[in-house]
């Protein structure tokens, strides 16, 4: 039996179709195939193939996996959340200070329709600046800050419905 | 010989832990200084007793002067390591220690003062016949500053007169840029020293950063070698080496030559760095001087067999200088940071869900961090430091690609794999390495990911479906310790 698996990955999605017998695993994308043998032990993932072995570290939240593969770390965003996961995980997503420092100006107003990259707020610590902008489509729903606050690392800023969970039941698939 | 009984460590993260680490092994108690918002670091396990200075702000913590010196008579320390940062050059701070009766660990606050700024230090090189980059010191205004660029030739360099690690400095090609550059800069060194003084120097290129590693008595000193550490971003060292390829046993004569002149004629006592630019002609031009340990400090250690912390230690005691070892092989030094390289290497913080070292023939790991506990943005982005050694330069940067390759780290972006793009360039392997690599070169994000890595990836996000199904909960896939494929294949 074999399932669809969807990520996205840098603003594109990645999906292929994974099937497993045993320890025995198949992953099919772009009309390639990888066969392997796969063991699990914690957060690691041996994949051994006809080419070599592959130790992958895996962290799966219910918005991204992480996966660390010969020293370089990929950041997959679930493109199903609402698919495998309880719903009420996906509903806001919230924009929090990725450190401490000052508010240099916000963009976001409440009500306001987002789409992807749209610049939400900058925030300027040790002399340089960073610029938030929304993960995906959707609504800001609430705004927590304003110009010239001092804000800690780990701050709600922004919350934002996105598109996707705004329909009741709009599941993706 | 003064006794040194117990050391209070006046800093944080890997820093902390290598010295506590040298203390261990001289049978020196330690005490280890931390924040808030370090309860919990590794760093405060490092030492034989911890306390706890106040909040999360360097300024109410590792920079607050009275409550590391009252940690100190609250634990009988009778010495001070400050590390490198944070208080390391603050001649004020070891005036303190010493109208306590506390050694500070490194040079004497008026050698500190000498060749801690740049403007001083610049003035006692040309003094003694050092070549220093072409500039003036002192520059009042953005007027002045185009005058002076005019004389010395465009391109310029605008540098603060105090202070390092490239906050205040900038890179000026013509009179139309200066006035912006002279104002930010000006405003940048103001916020990051307390002092907006700027210099400008003649901008040499390209040019290679190569620095000379002394140990000095107070009448005399010795150099151990030079470090390259060329590639940089943000003026920021990410990778350093030693030997440097490019500098010849003339070169190299040159330079030690000029340092151990420096820090004689300042009376040196300690470890010290002094900074040169080793220009396209073969041309050294003295740079600043570091009065204290350096991040790189490694790259000699593993290239000399020596402990530089001990030296500083034995030195602070009254002790004699080592003999100078003779170096062998080649050593290179990655910083691993937490940092996105893909977006301007914007600083990361949150917490490492999963931390995995290298073990590899050759390789020294200098670590701050641990699985399960937070970077913060409070402070440096430094986690790490890893330092391979080899016969030659080539195996040192297979055994250190090895490493970086073997290394997993999740729940914060590093610049892992940035460094092992860096180390794998041809201009690397050719030791074509110069301080405007990095930022000439566009480095961009990888666009495919192994199908392996999406494998183990699907795997996993598949599996907790199969834990809920049974009734546990999402997350616990994370800690059992075996799960076999069966489980969740029936899902």
């Amino acid at each position: 039996m074999s399932r669809r698996v969807a990520f996205r990955w840098n603003g594109r999605s990645l999906e292929g179709s994974l099937a497993i017998q045993g320890r025995r695993a198949q992953w099919t994308r772009e009309g390639r195939t990888l066969d392997a043998t796969v063991a699990r032990e914690g957060a690691w993932v041996e994949v051994v193939m006809s080419e070599g072995t592959a130790r992958c570290a895996v962290n799966a939240g219910s918005r991204e996996v992480w996966v660390s593969c010969r020293g370089r770390t990929y950041v997959l965003e679930r493109a199903h959340r609402t698919a495998a996961g309880p719903a009420a995980e996906a509903s806001t997503d919230e924009i929090r200070a990725p450190m401490t420092g000052r508010v240099v100006r916000v963009d976001a107003r409440p009500g306001a329709r987002v789409a992807e990259g749209d610049l939400l707020l900058t925030i300027e610590a040790m002399k340089m600046e960073f610029r938030l902008t929304a993960p995906e489509d959707g609504q800001v729903d609430e705004v927590h800050c304003a110009d010239g606050d001092q804000v800690e690392l780990g701050q709600v800023l922004v919350r934002l419905t996105p598109a996707s969970a705004a329909a009741p039941g709009g599941g993706a698939s | 010989m003064t006794p040194i009984r117990k050391v209070l460590v006046a800093n944080r993260g890997e820093i902390a832990i290598r010295i506590c680490r040298t203390l261990r092994t001289m049978e020196i108690p330690s005490v280890v200084v931390y924040s808030g918002a370090d309860r919990g670091a590794p760093h405060v396990r490092a030492g034989d007793e911890a306390v706890l200075l106040g909040p999360a702000a360097p300024a109410e913590s590792y920079l607050h002067v009275e409550r590391i010196l009252a940690a100190a008579r609250a634990t009988g320390a009778d010495a001070v390591h400050p590390g490198y940062g944070f208080l390391a050059e603050n001649a004020a701070f070891a005036r303190a220690c010493a109208a306590q009766g506390i050694t500070f660990i490194g040079p004497s606050p008026e050698s500190m003062e000498r060749l801690g700024s740049k403007s001083a230090a610049r003035l006692a090189a040309a003094r003694l016949g050092v070549p220093v980059v072409p500039g003036v010191e002192d520059v009042p205004d953005a007027a002045r500053a185009r005058q002076e660029a005019t004389r010395i030739g465009y391109p310029v360099l605008l540098k603060a007169a105090s202070g390092g690690g490239g906050r205040g400095m900038r890179r000026v090609a013509s009179d139309e840029e200066m006035e912006a550059a002279f104002e930010s800069g000006r405003r940048e060194a103001e916020g990051a020293f307390g002092d907006g003084r700027l210099l400008v120097e003649k901008l040499v290129h390209p040019a290679r950063h190569v620095e000379v590693q002394i140990l000095g008595d107070g009448r005399s000193a010795i150099a151990l070698g030079e470090r390259e550490c060329s590639l940089q971003r943000r003026y920021q060292k990410l990778v350093e080496e030693s030997p440097s390829i490019a500098v010849t046993k003339a070169i190299r004569t040159k330079l030690e030559k000029a340092a151990v002149t420096l820090a004689c004629d300042a009376g040196y006592a300690g470890a010290g760095t002094v900074e040169f630019l080793l220009g396209p002609d073969g041309d050294v031009y003295f740079l600043e001087v570091n009065t204290r340990l350096q991040v790189e400090h490694p790259v000699t250690e593993a290239r000399f067999g020596i402990d530089l912390v001990r030296a500083q230690i034995e030195i602070a005691r009254g002790g004699p200088l080592p003999k100078r070892p003779e170096p062998r092989g080649h050593a290179i030094e990655v910083r691993l940071n937490a940092e996105d390289p893909y977006r301007g290497f914007i600083p990361q913080s949150g917490p490492i869900t999963l931390l995995a070292w290298p073990a590899a023939e050759g390789l020294r790991i200098d670590a701050g961090i641990v699985e399960g506990h937070p970077v913060h943005a409070h402070y440096d982005s430094l986690l790490a430091k890893l330092i391979a050694h080899g016969r030659d330069r080539a195996e040192a940067r297979d055994r250190l690609v090895a490493g970086l390759q073997g290394l997993a780290l999740l729940g914060i972006r590093t610049n892992q794999g940035f460094l092992i793009d860096l180390l794998e360039t041809e201009d690397f392997a050719a030791g074509e390495t110069y301080t405007h690599t990095i930022e000439a070169h566009a480095w961009p994000a990888p666009d495919e990911i192994p199908d392996e890595a999406l494998l183990a990836a699907a795997l996993a996000s598949e599996a907790p479906r199969a834990a809920e199904a049974s009734g546990g909960r999402r997350d616990a896939d994370r800690y059992s310790p075996w799960r076999l494929l069966g489980a969740w294949g029936r899902a």
